[in-house]
């Protein structure tokens, strides 16, 4: 069971990894701007296929050693989790140096070629985007909050029913591998847990409301379609995972206040099925946002480029822009949005939580 | 309506703002009772500081082009009766570009021809 979770995870992250240039935002090459005129040049076509020829083949090597060392001689559970981890950081971290070595080959690349000389930079919006934005209202996050408020009570109202040791974590085969004292606060812990992940979410999903949507001078149509699906694909998916998160940490809760909930296959198919929905939910959001901005076609006739942006993007990963309001903007390498890190309010969206979280878990 | 600005321009970003927004009623694409974006997701979309949008909205307030509403935004106000004051406005900012015009060379027909061809264009679309 562990070894079958862990393949499925590292052979997603291999696919994920190997097509990413394939599935970011046109404009941007390894995390570097290209003027829409010099797109289509050569070099660069080059360089995304070597890059993903690469991740792909190193990925099929490390997986196929992963999977010939299981298989040859009887391996413990823990030790295949361990090497899985490893493995998955491995691949990580090589399509990270792949990426890094195309992101300065593309930065000097396009010194070299003189790409961003004698194109009149501009911004650009327009003011009736808002109104096509299709985000989820923040008012859909009530019901899942609302159905944990409704946990807590039950778990209070049924302290008695509850064990002592409480568990606190559990095995991919379902089982509670991990337990601490009963106490009114280990009871509604789990409970607890999933409260500020919730309001997290919900923070995450304001702050993604409130940024910007940012078009393309260039490629006005493409730019607006990409944005828009990454705003309600984004939207969706982060609302579907939360349901699911809600559904899964309920279930272990009452599980615990009522052990026969648990029998049979229930407590692995459940697990398993959150990861299914994660897995096959990111693999939709990033096919579905990564080829809205490739269908539609532009031709640029002035002698203009979007502003470049490069400077405000630390090895084209990290973006520090003081004078951009927004809290979050779309990631350069990868499908997704990343943190302004440049405005306080998106670390404190992200990092509180994550505090809290840490406290309630090891209090 | 679609803005389009100009980083690297001698104009400032919250003029250029200002101009096109005007234009934008000028030429109908909106229409007095719209709203406009609100300060910080204008400036979110556009990528600048929120006090640029914000000096933009000002300025098209004081010259009575739109009326900000608190909780409910810029909204464009509806046309109003020419005033004396207002006209001496448009004199007052009209007058030097004329004037250069003039000195660096251009005749009084290019002058008038080239008013009704901005009118035109304005117009037409």
């Amino acid at each position: 069971m562990s070894f079958l979770i862990f393949f499925i995870i590292t052979l997603f992250i291999a696919v994920i990894q190997t097509v990413i240039p394939y599935l970011v935002n046109r404009a941007v090459v390894f995390g570097v701007m290209i003027p829409v005129q010099f797109i289509e040049d050569e070099t660069i076509k080059k360089y995304r296929k070597r890059y993903t020829i690469c991740v792909g083949l190193l990925s099929i090597v490390i997986l196929g050693i992963y999977l010939g060392w299981v298989f040859s001689q009887e391996r413990l559970d823990n030790q295949i989790a361990l090497v899985g981890v490893v493995i998955e950081f491995a691949l990580i971290l090589i399509s990270l140096s792949f990426y890094l070595y195309y992101h300065g080959k593309t930065k000097q690349l396009k010194q070299q070629n003189r790409w961003a000389e004698n194109l009149k930079p501009m911004k650009v919006t327009d003011l009736s985007v808002r109104k096509q934005d299709e985000m989820l209202p923040w008012y859909a996050y009530v019901l899942p909050i609302l159905s944990t408020i409704g946990l807590l009570i039950y778990t209070l109202m049924n302290y008695d029913l509850l064990p002592d040791p409480i568990p606190t974590h559990w095995g991919p085969s379902g089982e509670a591998d991990a337990f601490t004292a009963k106490t009114p606060f280990s009871a509604m812990q789990l409970t607890l847990l999933l409260f500020t992940m919730q309001f997290m979410f919900l923070g995450i999903h304001i702050a993604t409301k409130k940024s910007g949507i940012k078009l393309s001078a260039t490629a006005l149509e493409a730019s607006r379609n990409r944005q828009l699906s990454l705003r309600k694909y984004s939207s969706w998916f982060l609302y579907i995972v939360l349901l699911g998160i809600t559904m899964l940490m309920s279930f272990l809760q009452l599980m615990t206040i009522h052990p026969e909930i648990g029998d049979g296959s229930v407590k692995i198919i459940i697990p398993f099925g959150f990861l299914l929905l994660v897995l096959v939910g990111t693999l939709i959001f990033a096919v579905k946002v990564g080829r809205s901005d490739k269908e539609v076609g532009s031709t640029v006739k002035a002698q203009i480029m979007d502003l470049d942006e490069d400077q405000y993007w630390k090895g084209g990963m990290f973006y520090f822009n003081k004078n951009d309001p927004s809290i979050f903007v779309e990631k350069r390498f990868g499908v997704g949005w990343t943190l302004n890190l440049a405005n306080p309010l998106g670390l404190l969206i992200i990092i509180v939580p994550l505090i809290i979280i840490i406290l309630i878990a090891f209090l | 309506m679609i803005i389009r600005i100009e980083t690297e321009s001698d104009i400032p970003i919250y003029t250029q703002l200002t101009n096109q927004i005007i234009e934008g009623i000028a030429r109908g694409e909106i229409v007095p009772g719209d709203s406009l974006p609100s300060v910080r997701s204008f400036a979110a979309d556009l990528g600048v500081n929120m006090h640029t949008v914000n000096k933009s909205y000002h300025e098209l307030e004081k010259k009575g082009i739109i009326n900000i509403v608190p909780k409910s935004g810029a909204i464009i106000a509806p046309t109003n009766k020419m005033t004396e004051e207002k006209k001496q406005q448009i004199v007052t900012e009209l007058k030097p570009v004329v004037a250069e015009a003039l000195v660096l060379g251009m005749s009084q027909e290019e002058v008038q021809g080239l008013v009704s061809s901005i009118l035109e264009d304005i117009k037409m679309s």
